[in-house]
């Protein structure tokens, strides 16, 4: 690295430096000049070379200590263009004096071929062999022009916001022709931050900030490089970005909110009248479907147990009692029960049909025993005239098959009568079995079944309660025996339990069976019952007529006494009987054969078809109605 | 009985309504897949039927990203080899490369009057004089035991000697290209690199006594023509077709 040099000094002073280590000039083209710091070359040396557009070049030099060779013209540039292998030195084509400065226009300029330059004075020649280069590694580009920025988008919080700054390539970069292919670097910090914020590197000439904060002034400037290669070049000058808060944009957000609030307040409050006239709107959506009534008949006043009001009232005393009943129910329908009348209520059509073809009788005609009441009763079924008509209400009546059988103890139970029996079975005569079972056609008779006997038999039973339904019970007489005399003793009927276990014994499977009715206790409760379940009905055989004394009685007896006495226990009666026809004066008749005498039918209660319904009752009260 | 009977028809009734609503997620899933799937159609070098011919400027955006590339791992392979001979080296002083012989343009003006044709010319040219050499480069590299930077740079090695292989190819289809549609005249006729080039161009940078390779030669002028290489054909590109990118 020592030049030749004739002076001693020189020569130790560059055997000291080449010995100390010191960095050579010609490293300079190489490296980043930041990176270049101290200690500066003795001799005269390049300080750098550039090429800002790769079709031009210039080369700055400097005397070094040689102080007496700053003088222009005391050194000249010679460079080495290795072209071929016969290349010469040649003096730099143009000086500038001002800058040390050796500029290299484009006819000059070889991209891809190795310079190499040199320095020479008077006699000396300073040469470092690192001075070499090829232009395309020394290219560092203009910078950017024309950068500017434009507001890309706010967060919706209004606190940050988006930025897209575009810019120019330099100009003196030849991109169009792809002569060069630049990639640019933007960076960006607070104004008066110290670290800058830099960007991914890119060719393109746009780039989005992101994340600006308002209120805040952002300095931003940009710099570029040769794609593939490593130097940079200056930085553009900067440019200030400062949005400031946009008023509007809150207001938008306020008004915003406050028609969403709006709109839920409404919804609740909606849903409010809704919650609050729910059962209105339960109304009208899903109306409630219509539950047989009697007109003038108030469930409630059944249940309150006002025997004599429903008495007055199925008397037909106050027809009109009670249209009010259902004043605001219009979709209320009366059944009308009517003796000829079919197309009264629905369930009336074909009562008549029915009871002919239960009972194989002709239609009875009407034989002035027709309506004497003016009740316009329902069609639950009664077993004979004598049968008060209490109401059954959707119970689901067990009806037991009755079947013939003797009565056993009946005698057994007279004497049990008077006590309290709850579980008292009584054998309640079932006669019209003897009917036999080919007039049971079509009959449904339903019993609940209550336990079975280990005998054999089978308790039903009405349920429990009996109490209030009492006057149920009353209509659950106990079928009696046809001819015998046995009637269910309503004076036994005294022992009106409360606890009217009605229980129906149906003991023999064989056919010999018997139907024991215990308890008929029936106690001075309304008569009619919505026990469901309750449904007992029990089809007197009337073959005589109930006894009027019983109903003297308060404890109605469900049996409808004929003229002997008859208790029920003593001729048990089956609660549920067959009916086998239909008398004229609308009584139904369980023993056809002992149809002695018609079985006065009470004017109160004219008969209708059964079974699907359980026979009306009679309470004790109405027992003394019940006239033979 | 009836809340049994309703029962039974309300529990089977759910499996029974996923079913379809299971089917139509299926098929909603398969019509967006479809629908979404990028054509990625094999490129046909014969322009057979069925094939997704890329158009000359999709050819010419590859064909120019693999020559930046091939041009960024010869940087980084040259860098390296300075780090590891002595570093104040005179770089080309003495020695030249081996593909002295190719006439290029070394300036912006010469590579404008070139025409298309000869500047693909030029292209090829440099692309076959350096596939043999560079394939022997990274041969020797792997064989070479001693040095510590073998295992990173035999692996650019191979992927410079291919990359080569695979641009020269390109290049050559580009070309064809556009002879089809007009751009180029049809007299355009490549001189063979072997005229202008030594024979065995990899023996070019033996040094010493020894027959040893000198790779940090090899490796420079690779990168200089690399750079060559690069911006021919950015020129071509934005000369037949000047587009966004130029």
């Amino acid at each position: 690295m020592a030049a030749s040099s004739p002076s001693c000094t020189l020569r130790l002073l560059l055997l000291i430096s080449s010995l100390g280590g010191l960095v050579t000039p010609g490293s300079a083209f190489l490296s980043d000049w930041s990176r270049w710091t101290s200690s500066a070359p003795l001799e005269p040396h390049f300080t750098g070379c550039v090429s800002r557009d790769q079709e031009t070049f210039r080369c700055w030099w400097s005397p070094g200590v040689f102080h007496n060779l700053s003088s222009p013209g005391d050194l000249r540039v010679f460079y080495l263009k290795k072209e071929s292998v016969h290349s010469e030195w040649k003096e730099c084509p143009h000086y500038v004096y001002s800058n040390r400065e050796c500029f290299f226009d484009a006819n000059d300029t070889s991209i891809w071929i190795t310079y190499c330059m040199q320095l020479r004075s008077q006699n000396v020649t300073f040469y470092n062999e690192d001075d070499c280069f090829t232009v395309e590694n020394i290219v560092r580009p203009d910078p950017p022009v024309s950068l500017n920025w434009t507001l890309l988008n706010m967060s919706p919080s209004g606190v940050s916001y988006d930025v897209m700054v575009k810019w120019k390539p330099p100009p003196n970069a030849d991109v169009a022709m792809g002569w060069m292919r630049v990639e640019y670097e933007i960076q960006y910090r607070e104004t008066n931050g110290t670290h800058w914020e830099a960007l991914e590197m890119q060719p393109h000439n746009q780039q989005t900030i992101f994340g600006l904060l308002i209120e805040k002034e952002y300095e931003v400037h940009i710099r570029c490089r040769m794609l593939g290669f490593s130097k940079f070049g200056e930085f553009s000058d900067s440019v200030f970005i400062q949005v400031s808060e946009v008023p509007s944009r809150e207001t938008t957000y306020a008004f915003t909110i406050v028609v969403v609030f709006g709109i839920v307040g409404v919804l609740v409050l909606i849903m409010l009248i809704v919650v609050s006239q729910q059962h209105r709107f339960m109304m009208i959506l899903l109306p409630p479907v219509p539950a047989p009534k009697i007109k003038g008949i108030d469930s409630e006043m059944l249940k309150n147990g006002k025997l004599d009001e429903l008495n007055l009232i199925l008397s037909g005393g106050l027809s009109t009692y009670a249209p009010d009943f259902y004043q605001d129910e219009p979709w209320v329908e009366f059944i009308e029960v009517d003796a000829e009348d079919a197309d009264t209520g629905e369930k009336e059509d074909h009562q008549g049909s029915d009871t002919q073809r239960l009972l194989g009788l002709p239609q009875p005609a009407s034989q002035g025993f027709t309506n004497t009441i003016s009740f316009p009763d329902d069609d639950s079924g009664r077993a004979s005239c004598y049968d008060p008509d209490l109401l059954e209400q959707d119970t689901l009546i067990p009806m037991a098959t009755l079947r013939p059988g003797p009565p056993e103890d009946r005698e057994a139970s007279l004497s049990d009568v008077e006590a309290q029996k709850s579980e008292k079975k009584d054998m309640a005569l079932a006669q019209t079995q003897n009917a036999g079972p080919q007039t049971w056609v079509n009959t449904d008779f339903y019993a609940q079944v209550s336990n079975v006997m280990p005998s054999g038999g089978v308790v039903l039973s009405p349920g429990q309660q009996l109490r209030s339904q009492e006057g149920a019970s009353a209509m659950q007489e106990e079928t009696q025996k046809k001819g015998k005399d046995s009637k269910a003793g309503d004076e036994t009927e005294e022992k009106k339990q409360k606890e009217q276990q009605f229980e129906l014994l149906v003991v023999d499977p064989d056919g010999s069976g018997y139907i024991t009715e215990s308890n008929a206790q029936q106690s001075s409760t309304p008569i009619i019952s919505q026990i469901p379940g309750e449904g007992h009905q029990t089809l007197r055989p009337q073959p005589v007529e109930t006894k009027p004394a019983a109903a003297a009685e308060d404890n109605q007896s469900p049996y409808i006494v004929s003229d002997s006495p008859f208790t029920q226990f003593s001729a048990p009666v089956s609660d549920y009987t067959v009916v086998q026809e239909v008398d004229t004066q609308h009584s139904l008749l369980l023993n056809p054969p002992s149809r002695q005498s018609p079985p006065p039918c009470l004017p109160q209660h004219p008969l209708k078809s059964l079974p699907a319904m359980p026979v009306g009752y009679v309470t004790p009260d109405l027992l003394g109605n019940l006239s033979p | 009985m009836e809340h049994f009977i309703s029962k039974k028809p309300h529990d089977l009734g759910k499996p029974v309504v996923f079913l379809p609503s299971a089917w139509f997620a299926v098929l909603t899933l398969l019509y967006l897949d479809l629908s979404m799937r990028v054509a990625t159609a094999p490129v046909c070098a014969y322009g057979q039927a069925g094939c997704h011919v890329p158009s000359l400027a999709d050819l010419f955006d590859r064909v120019i990203q693999q020559s930046s590339r091939m041009h960024g791992v010869s940087s980084d392979l040259h860098s390296e080899s300075d780090q590891y001979f002595l570093p104040n080296r005179n770089l080309i002083g003495k020695r030249k490369c081996h593909t002295y012989g190719i006439l290029t343009p070394n300036d912006k003006e010469n590579a404008q009057r070139l025409g298309p044709e000869q500047l693909i010319e030029v292209i090829l040219s440099l692309l076959g004089a350096w596939d043999d050499p560079l394939s022997q480069y990274y041969r020797n590299m792997s064989q070479d035991q001693n040095q510590d930077f073998n295992h990173y740079s035999s692996n650019k090695a191979m992927e410079i000697s291919d990359m080569v292989h695979d641009l020269r190819d390109g290049v050559a289809k580009m070309a064809d290209k556009m002879k089809l549609s007009g751009v180029l005249g049809n007299a355009a006729n490549y001189i063979s690199p072997e005229s202008s080039v030594p024979v065995s161009a990899f023996s070019f940078y033996k040094r010493g006594e020894l027959n040893s390779v000198d790779h940090h030669d090899l490796l420079f002028c690779f990168h200089r023509d690399s750079n060559k290489i690069k911006n021919y054909l950015r020129i071509l590109k934005c000369t037949t077709l000047p587009g966004l990118d130029c």
